[in-house]
């Protein structure tokens, strides 16, 4: 398998001890990998390192394609001046000359992407008007106007509603189904049994591969430690509950 | 009716006049569109202590006879130097290390502007007189806000990304470090020509008034910049003429149009739409 | 050269010296708080805002400390209400603007209204001469207060910790001690208004404790070590602004300044040294 996303043998940090290590993995192109850990487990620093942000201190972190990173939408971005539309042409940035405005080509492009999300009548809604959900999609339509072969979520469905979350959900598949990696970062151990992969980490890489066999007690247990809540417990396979911890940095 | 046209005419009749008019509206202008991404960059307070610093440039430059645009921009870079030198320090915080270094020059400055030997043009330099440009130093003004402005279009659509998602435009390509470096340059060139008209106290007033005038009406980005741009040059125009009819200072009064045109837009009601924003309850926890 | 003994035979430079020196209490001692709370800003802005209230003072024979301590007040509540209703970034420039409208302000009161230019360097910069007993007295109060209120609250302004670091605004203020902070800065601020000017408060408030901060290793070291260079700033400043013939203000902020490159530069020597 020609592999667009691979660790091997990383640690990274900021200085000081690792945050984390030894992880090792690799995901194709149209596979969708969710990562699954406790807060401070390490799946930001493990997206940072992914992206080149931070120097890995062992081992190699390696995207062989163009990559999009959608995070949370914090609060100086929500009282930003821009459009759904605005924000799905930022993704123009990746190719084409930045000093020059938004060609119509890739204006076409920003607007198909919204439609595609679902959202071509938001186009001309302030970013920071729209629901969380909506936000997301705005900025996977950013990554579609990239062209991104690689998407990097962290945690794109907290806070927000079942629903939209679905909907978010389709759009993953259909993101693969493009051929299109997804590496995603969630609190959500029951949806991750809907991804091909799992990578369960907490500093270090307890478990990677399909969701029958790393949904087990065994590697949850490991994996979460004491911030789990057991719903049901027959044999190997458990239903279970990340207990959440929210950070109050704003 | 006499009355208003004389009014009017009355700063246009003088090349001094003539001068001033065109000084603020090149200032007001570059400054006012800069001061969107000031405010979106969180660089009020950078931005305050580098015009407050650069007062030794000034000094030296009058004391030399050289263009005070060239004064101020060795204060900036000597001022910029000694706040990293400060804040190497762990110890103390990157804001007590600003303050330090800015307390000593703007002692400094004093001490070259009011020792005996030296002339008295400490007011002047400290809050501005727009009234005092050269042919020269508006030529310089000029050249360098056509430049700056250039530079903020060719810019803009890497510092709406960078501001907008900082932990994305990486990966956007987007240069993180060159577009901050840029940005940088960008507001030592503005308070550059800032000061020129405004002295090193009020020319912050440049810079920020605007972008606090238009923040709650601006749809866009483009908006926003053009905007800040108009309300500079407008409030710059502005206060030149309270100062021709009330004999008052000058750079104090244009620094007085532009605290008022911020607080004006910042009371003015908002379009529907951005009021629907701020009535919005803050979006869910994560 | 004049004789350093005159700080001591020649009456007004005497007042000026004691004046000095009990400013360096209150500069001192609240200059550590100042410094561990991250206060620098708000500490240099509450100064030079009090400068038309100076200018007022200065042409209708006010009490410049009446007038100062009211525009403090003033532009301390604007701040706040100003924190309140906007987002951090825009409180930040919202409080640098109002400082550049109380500048701006004081301005046209000093050179159109009042006609009062010339007397404005040392408004703004501080003087020698012109101090008088109601000065001594409002320094020496701000020192007691000082004093007393390291004393007590100490603990607590040690305690409410770090949280708002690099906050610049007067947001809801985090309980009563930190609201009496604000208040102790602002008030002995303005009682050292006369001798350093509006604009150089922080030559006082900020920079000594900022160079003890270099050295202490605890907090009670470090007020005693604020304390005592500011006593020796003020007091080598008087002697330079005398000797110079410049406002005391800006002979204090670069005797500071100096002083601290001079231990920063000497800490990162020794530094060097350890490593190597």
């Amino acid at each position: 398998m020609n592999a667009l996303v691979e660790c091997s043998g990383l640690a990274a940090g900021y200085g000081g001890a690792p945050v984390i290590h030894d992880v090792s993995f690799a995901a194709g192109a149209g596979e969708t990998v969710v990562v699954l850990g406790p807060n401070g487990g390490g799946k930001t620093t493990l997206f940072r390192a992914l992206l080149g942000e931070i120097e890995p201190m062992a081992g190699r972190a390696q995207l062989r394609d163009r990559t999009a990173y959608v995070a949370q939408a914090d609060r100086t971005s929500l009282d930003f001046p821009v459009s759904a539309l605005d924000v799905a042409l930022m993704g123009a940035l990746a190719h084409g000359r930045w000093w020059l405005p938004p060609s119509r080509a890739d204006r076409r492009s920003a607007a198909a992407a919204l439609e595609r999300v679902g959202l071509a009548a938001e186009a001309a809604t302030r970013f920071g008007e729209l629901s969380g959900g909506q936000r997301q999609r705005v900025l996977i339509a950013r990554a579609l106007v990239q062209d991104a072969r690689i998407l990097l979520l962290d945690e794109p469905l907290a806070g927000v509603d079942p629903a939209s979350a679905e909907g978010i959900a389709a759009l993953f598949g259909e993101l693969s189904g493009d051929g299109r990696t997804l590496l995603v970062s969630s609190h959500d151990i029951e949806s991750a049994r809907r991804y091909e992969r799992v990578l369960c980490m907490n500093r270090r890489q307890v478990a990677y591969g399909p969701p029958a066999e790393t949904l087990t007690r065994a590697v949850l247990e490991q994996t979460y430690g004491s911030e789990i809540v057991v719903i049901d417990g027959s044999g190997d396979r458990v239903r279970a509950l990340a207990v959440q911890h929210h950070d109050h940095e704003h | 009716m006499e009355l208003v046209g004389s009014f009017l005419l009355d700063p246009l009749q003088s090349s001094i006049g003539r001068h001033a008019l065109i000084e603020v509206t090149l200032l007001g202008a570059l400054s006012g569109a800069l001061g969107f991404w000031v405010v979106s960059y969180g660089l009020s307070y950078g931005a305050e202590s580098l015009a407050h610093g650069l007062l030794p440039g000034l000094v030296g430059a009058a004391l030399l006879g050289a263009p005070l645009i060239a004064g101020a921009f060795a204060g900036i870079v000597a001022t910029a130097v000694l706040i990293a030198l400060a804040a190497r320090d762990r110890r103390v915080g990157p804001e007590t290390a600003t303050a330090v270094a800015v307390t000593g020059m703007l002692g400094l400055g004093v001490l070259m502007a009011l020792a005996p030997a030296t002339p008295q043009r400490l007011a002047e330099l400290l809050f501005g007189n727009p009234l005092a440009v050269s042919g020269g130093d508006l030529a310089a003004a000029a050249a360098l806000t056509l430049l700056g402005g250039a530079a903020l279009f060719a810019l803009q659509r890497p510092l709406a990304a960078l501001a907008f998602d900082a932990a994305a435009a990486g990966s956007l390509g987007v240069r993180t470090g060159a577009v901050r470096v840029g940005l940088a340059v960008l507001l030592a060139v503005a308070v550059c020509v800032a000061v020129q008209g405004l002295g090193n106290l009020l020319a912050l007033a440049a810079l920020i008034a605007p972008p606090l005038a238009v923040r709650r009406h601006a749809n866009s980005v483009g908006g926003a910049m053009t905007g800040g741009a108009a309300v500079g040059a407008v409030s710059g125009i502005a206060g030149i003429y309270v100062s021709y009819g009330l004999n008052v200072a000058a750079g104090a009064a244009v620094a007085l149009a532009l605290c008022a045109a911020a607080a004006i837009g910042a009371l003015a009601p908002a379009r529907a739409r951005a009021r629907a924003t701020r009535l919005r309850p803050a979006p869910s926890p994560r | 050269m004049p004789s350093p003994l005159d700080l001591v035979d020649l009456p007004f430079l005497r007042t000026a010296t004691i004046e000095v020196l009990l400013l360096a209490v209150a500069g001192g001692l609240l200059g550590a708080w100042i410094v561990l709370r991250r206060l620098a800003f708000f500490a240099h802005a509450v100064g030079g805002a009090t400068f038309p209230g100076l200018v007022v003072a200065d042409a209708t024979g006010l009490r410049p400390i009446v007038a100062a301590l009211a525009v403090a007040l003033a532009y301390a509540g604007g701040v706040h209400r100003a924190g309140t209703r906007v987002g951090g970034r825009a409180a930040d420039a919202v409080t640098g603007l109002l400082l550049v409208a109380a500048l701006a302000l004081g301005v046209i009161l000093a050179s159109d209204v009042y006609h009062s230019g010339a007397r404005v360097d040392r408004l703004l910069f501080g003087t020698l001469l012109g101090l008088d007993g109601g000065d001594l007295a409002a320094a020496a109060a701000a020192a007691a207060i000082a004093a007393v209120a390291t004393l007590l609250l100490g603990p607590a302004w040690l305690a409410s910790g770090f949280d708002r670091a690099g906050a610049r605004t007067l947001g809801a203020p985090v309980g009563l001690a930190d609201a009496l902070l604000l208040v102790l800065v602002a008030v002995a601020v303005v009682t050292a208004l006369p001798a350093v000017g509006a604009l150089l408060t922080t030559a006082l408030f900020i920079v000594p404790a900022a160079t003890a901060r270099l050295l202490a290793r605890s907090v009670p070291g470090l007020l005693a070590t604020s304390v005592t260079v500011a006593a020796l700033q003020g007091v080598v400043g008087v002697y330079v602004s005398l000797w110079a013939d410049v406002p005391p203000g800006s002979a204090i902020a670069v005797l500071g300044a100096a002083l601290y490159a001079v231990v920063a530069l000497a800490r990162a020597g020794v530094r060097q040294l350890d490593t190597a």
